[in-house]
Formats: structure tokens, sequence, C-alpha cells
């Protein structure tokens, strides 16, 4: 068979012999690259690619398709565009939280958007088509491993060590020397550059690195490795990633551990850069803005004695205190509590002081809690202001006279206070910076004064169990890609019967094997090997 | 034999793959929507009502029907219909029970809704403050009512304001 060099029919590239994708474009260069691969380049030698052999049932055909190289191609290829598209609006967990999804797709990106929404682009690594798909993959990935290696196996299991002479010649690296040679000897040297050596009366097969034509399928073992890590994610209990929000000073049951563990937030701290003893981060710092040194969480850990029936007053009994900062979480169980950040935006309370008649203030300020308030407060000795009404989110008053709160959030609180001296009593309602009298001709009026914030602290609790797995498959993947690329399947067929005929196969770097065989036949008095690729080179070179 | 061999060794591939495709997808399309339906077994609950007593589902559902209505003071709907459940509670509840949960609120909200009202709630009102049961349930809007019958079953669910007509099918449901 002629060794030709072969010219990419899509970019020119001129490839050495033997080449089936082009070295430059990656184009399959001939369409009987599966027939080639049996006959000509020894994969399989003694053994047919298993999908080309019979098909009869569903199942069958069904395995045919996806054995298919362009089928797996087109699979990553569908992959590939999908999680591109993915990339043009934002994905569902970078909205804003507790909006609509489709209504915000919609109105922030038209009716583009909403299809984005429709087609599941907007949460694209558990849309149900995107899970399909890689499943495929892993099918794909797994049908054609087996019926590939399985031959490939098989093939290099049986080898004959006794090959016909067109063989030796149809080598690239070809030798052949007339009269005897001591074949013990040039045995014994390939040996000692670690070849295995197999014998069949005058015939010999030298071999090293097979581990490398595993390579590709050792990496396909950690490829399903990984995509199975990635399926248990959403296997439930395997995978959490929740945030939970605490005020200062109160406690929280966790998501997602059935009421079992609670944490208090003891104290939230957030240090910034002193913009004058630090001349490293200087530049940074000259920016006017502040830059954030610590995030600190000082939280208590409970466990519930009581977590069996829900709703019931918990029996919180304390397990340990702990300090969460950035990358320092707090672990317990498979779980891990992280600083993610904080929200100081939600109003914790409001204090206000009482003006008399002619604008002078009577006692002393009160402060009212939004969560939980109070409804007496004694300003001064005579004076006391009674919360008759309070609404958070002050809507309207309604027909019966009680104020109509829109949300449970105080957004907008508004308070109906009543100021009592003993003598008499007045009604006034307030809103934030604005009052109005019930009651007619007060002498007294309720000024706003300050508005404290609840400092929450963002915590994310996480729970990921299918680490080993990525981890494990990500090792053997990276394993089989060395396999694959360092290491050399080099075979050497020696026939010593009337004089020595030498041939030999590599998977790749011609160069170093070569240099390797000729060394060891320099210092066994031999002459060199016949690069058939050398002279068709010079032969070039002539032209 | 070796035929043989290949097609179990296909077919069994080919199946387990299905298969797992399938669950993963059931699992996706199945998680954050576990809301309560009909039919589901009610999940038992203890919570501290407005009087500051204990009310807990299983007991309540040894000899009676219960219907449980989530709701809030800023609510409109809520607000509308809890006169009319009181009103129809009023008239006899010898065999239901109305346990009205109220969703995260402080009693200063709830007893100054209830000091606005023309009369006086009779059924029970239980404190959710920390929203454990509204999420074992999975509640969505406000109000949500169902009715839970003797077997801890739940067997009507409402997601809007009730009419008094809806009142007396959700009694008749529960204590069927």
């Amino acid at each position: 068979m002629q060794l030709n060099q072969i010219k990419c029919g899509s970019c020119g590239h001129v490839n050495p012999p033997g080449t089936q994708l082009c070295q430059s474009c990656g184009k399959m260069i001939d369409s009987d690259y599966d027939k080639n691969k049996i006959k000509d380049l020894m994969r399989y030698d003694g053994s047919a690619v298993r999908s080309k052999v019979r098909s009869k049932s569903v199942f069958d055909k069904v395995w045919i398709f996806f054995t298919s190289v362009k089928v797996g191609v087109s699979i990553i290829l569908i992959i590939a565009i999908a999680a591109a598209i993915g990339t043009i609006f934002p994905q569902e967990y970078f909205i804003p939280i507790g909006v609509d999804a489709g209504e915000y797709y919609q109105e922030n990106y038209g009716s583009l958007g909403y299809l984005y929404y429709s087609l599941g682009f907007h949460n694209l690594y558990s849309s149900w088509w995107f899970l399909i798909l890689n499943g495929m993959l892993a099918f794909s990935i797994i049908a054609a491993s087996i019926d590939r290696g399985v031959p490939l196996f098989k093939s290099l299991h049986k080898q004959r060590v006794k090959k016909h002479d067109s063989f030796f010649r149809r080598q690239r690296l070809y030798l052949a020397e007339d009269g005897a040679a001591d074949t013990g000897a040039l045995i014994g040297a390939f040996r000692k550059k670690r070849y295995k050596v197999k014998q069949d009366g005058g015939n010999y097969l030298l071999e090293k690195g097979r581990l490398s034509r595993y390579g590709p399928y050792i990496n396909h073992t950690g490829l399903i490795i990984l995509l199975f890590g990635s399926m248990l994610r959403f296997f439930p209990g395997m995978y959490v990633d929740e945030l939970v929000h605490i005020n200062e000073g109160e406690t929280e049951e966790l998501p997602t551990t059935n009421g079992q563990y609670y944490v208090k937030n003891e104290a939230f701290t957030l240090d910034t850069y002193d913009e004058n003893d630090n001349e490293v981060f200087e530049q940074a710092l000259d920016s006017n803005t502040q830059v954030i040194s610590n995030f600190q969480t000082d939280i208590t850990f409970y466990e519930n004695n009581s977590a069996d029936i829900v709703g019931a007053p918990s029996d919180l009994e304390k397990v340990e205190d702990y300090s969460i900062r950035v990358n320092h979480p707090y672990r317990f169980g498979n779980y891990e509590l992280y600083q993610s950040s904080y929200d100081n935006s939600q109003l914790k309370s409001m204090t206000f002081r009482l003006e008399d008649a002619d604008g002078n203030t009577v006692g002393e300020n009160f402060t009212v809690s939004l969560r939980n308030p109070e409804e007496n407060f004694e300003v001064s000795d005579d004076v006391s202001v009674n919360m008759r009404a309070y609404s958070p989110d002050f809507l309207e008053i309604a027909e019966n006279g009680t104020l109509v709160s829109a949300t449970p959030v105080p957004r907008n609180p508004a308070f109906v206070f009543e100021v009592a001296d003993g003598a008499e009593s007045e009604l006034s309602l307030l809103q934030i910076m604005n009052s109005t009298d019930i009651t007619e001709g007060n002498d007294y009026s309720i000024r706003f004064v300050s508005a404290e914030e609840h400092m929450a602290s963002v915590l994310t609790l996480k729970k990921d169990m299918t680490i080993p797995f990525i981890a494990t498959g990500f090792i053997i993947f990276l394993i089989g890609l060395f396999t694959g690329s360092y290491i050399n399947h080099r075979r050497i067929w020696i026939r010593s019967e009337d004089g020595l005929m030498l041939a030999a196969h590599t998977n790749k770097n011609y160069f170093g094997m070569k240099r390797e065989i000729n060394e060891v036949l320099r210092s066994n008095g031999l002459g060199k090997v016949e690069d058939k690729l050398d002279d068709e080179d010079k032969d070039i070179d002539k032209e | 034999m070796k035929g043989r061999t290949r097609n179990i060794l296909r077919v069994s591939i080919i199946i387990t793959i299905a298969l797992l495709i399938g669950i993963t997808v059931w699992f996706n399309l199945t998680s954050g929507t576990k809301a309560v339906e009909v039919g589901d077994e009610a999940v038992d609950f203890r919570l501290t009502t407005l009087d500051g007593q204990e009310v807990q589902l299983s007991e309540l559902t040894e000899d009676k029907g219960v219907i449980l209505n989530f709701w809030g003071t800023w609510c409109k709907p809520c607000r509308e219909e809890m006169p009319d459940m009181n009103a129809i509670y009023s008239e006899g509840h010898e065999d239901y029970e109305i346990v009205a949960v109220n969703v995260a609120e402080n009693a200063q909200q709830i007893q100054q809704f209830i000091s606005g009202l023309d009369a006086d709630l009779e059924f029970t009102i239980a404190l959710d403050q920390s929203r454990s049961v509204t999420e074992a349930y999975n509640i969505g809007p406000l109000p949500t009512t169902i009715a839970v019958n003797r077997e801890g079953v739940v067997v009507k669910k409402q997601e809007y304001q009730l009419t008094p007509e809806d009142i007396s099918l959700f009694i008749s449901e529960a204590t069927e």
C-alpha cells in the first residue's frame, strides 16, 4: 500500500500519510474514515468495529446511532450552542429575588425574552431538555467507547508475533539487512529500553507504552463519572444552596434541615480599611469608596430537640459559638454556612419626640420597634403617648377607622398616636415626616427624629455531596489526557530468518522512535532504519 | 454466545441511561413545587394561639374536620372573608374546627385588626411567626384555605377569597 501525503480538501494543508482528520483545520479528510481505520491503520487489526457488524433490534439501532462520531460531535455542538444562548440574557438566579420570572423576562427583554423564558434558557442547566442532551452525551460516550474500546483491547491483547513480509514493507520505519546479525544482543538492548518482548520462532514483537492507546477510554471514564456527579445534584438531599437572612440578635431556622438546626446572629461586623494607615492599598482606597476588610457574623449554633412537629416552639440546645468570615464557613454535618453579604435595608425602629404648641420638646424621645411594637410610652411624668394603631406599609384608612397596610413589610410606616396629659387626650396620624391631626386643635405634635435599620447578615447554606464524584471524574479525566498525550505506544517487529528484517510503528512521535531505534541499531553494528516519509520529503525537495 | 452478551450489555446500558435521565428530569420538575394538594396527607403542626394556648392539628382531627385558613391582616380578601367565616362558625361547630393561621405577623397587628371588626372572632387564631407551617404547606398567595378530614387528609384547597357558599362547601368536605 502506498503511503502518500494527503492534501486537505478544505484548507489545503498537506498532512502526513494515514491522517484522518486534517492537522490544520480538523476536517475529516476522506469519507472512508471508518473503513481505513480497520484496514489500514491496524487499530483494530483482526477485529471489527462492533457497530459495523450487525443491526437487528430497536436497541441495536439506538446503540448504533449513538456510537457514531458524527452524532457525538453534533450533541456536543448543540450543548455548546445552547450554553452560548444561555448567556444572552441573565440566568434566573441573577434576576431580583421574588420577581415572577416570566413577567421579568417579558418586561425587560420583550417577546424574545419571554421565548427565552418559555424554552427554559433562563435556567439552562436545569431545563429538562438540557438534562436530556447531557444524558445523550453520556450515552454516546459510553456506547462509542465500548464499541471501539472492546475491539481495540482484543486486537492488542491477542497480537500475532509473526507478520507477513508485506506487512514489514508497509510500515513507515523499515530495515532489511542481509547476513546474520546477533539477534539476542539486539533484543537485549531493546529490553533495556523497557520493551516487552514476545517471541515466536525467529519472530519477535517488542512493545511498550500500550497504555497510551487506552488514554481516550480513561478520559471518557472520567467524563462519565463527572456527568454522573452533576446528575446527582438533582437528587434530593445531594445539593443545597440557600440564602439565610438573619437580623442581628435574632435566631432563624436553617432551611432544608427540617427544623433541626437554628442559628442566632449574635453580632455582625463590617470592618473597612482605614484610609490613613495603609499604604499598600492606597490606590484602591483613594477612589473614595470604602473598602471592606472583613465581614464577620458571630453566631451561636443550636440544635432543636423538638424538631419532630412543624411549628412547635423550638427547644434549642446550644452546640457552639463561631465567627463566620468570608472563606471561613461554619461547618456542621455535610453543610457549610458561608458569609455571603449583608442587608441593612429593613427598618427596625423609629424614634419620635413630642412637641407642645409652642414648639418645645416635651420629656424624652421614644422609640417604636416596628417588628413588635410596644403600645405605651411614658414621655414625662404627666404626659404619656399611646400607640393606637400601626400600619407597616400604609395604604389607607379603612371605613371602620383602622389603618390598612398594603404589605407586612415596614416600608412606609404609619401610626396613630394618642397623647394624654391627664386632663385630656388627642389623636394624630403620623407617616414618615408627615403628620395629620385627627382631633381638632391639637396642643401637641409628634415629630419624627430618626429611624434605625436592621443589620441583617446574609449567609449561604451549602451542601454538595457530589464534590467527590466531580473531583474523581476530573482527576481520571486528566490522567486519561496525560496517558493519551504523553505516552507513546511503540511496537517493533523483528524477523531474523534469512537476514534481519525490522519494522516499527508508533501512534505518535515517529521522530523519537526513529532515534531510539537507530541508537540501538548503531550499538549493534547495524544500519539506520529507513523512514519512508523522509524519502518522500527528499523526493519533494528534488522536485 | 458472544452475540448474547453483547445484546444484554447494550440493552442494559440503554435502559439504565434512559432510567437515570428519566429520574433526573422527574426530580428536576418536581423540586420546589411540593405544594400541598388535595389527596395529600396534611402535615401535622403545633402552633401557639393568640390566646397563648397551643393547638395541634392531629389532636383536632381525632374527632373533627379542620379548616385551615392562612391569612394576614394586610391582605384585603383575608380581611373580607373573616367576618363570614366567623358568622358561620358561630352558628355551631360540633363537627369541625377553623384554625386561622396568621402568617408571620405580631400580636399587635392582629389585635388591631380584630378590634376593628364588629364581632369578636370565635375560632382559633394560630400564630406562625417563623412561617414554618406556611412553608411546610408551601402556601403561595394569601388567603389559602385547606380542608382536612378526620383521617388527616387534605380534601379541598382554595387560593382565593371564600364566599359564604365556599365556606359551607369546605365545612361539608371536611366533615364528610
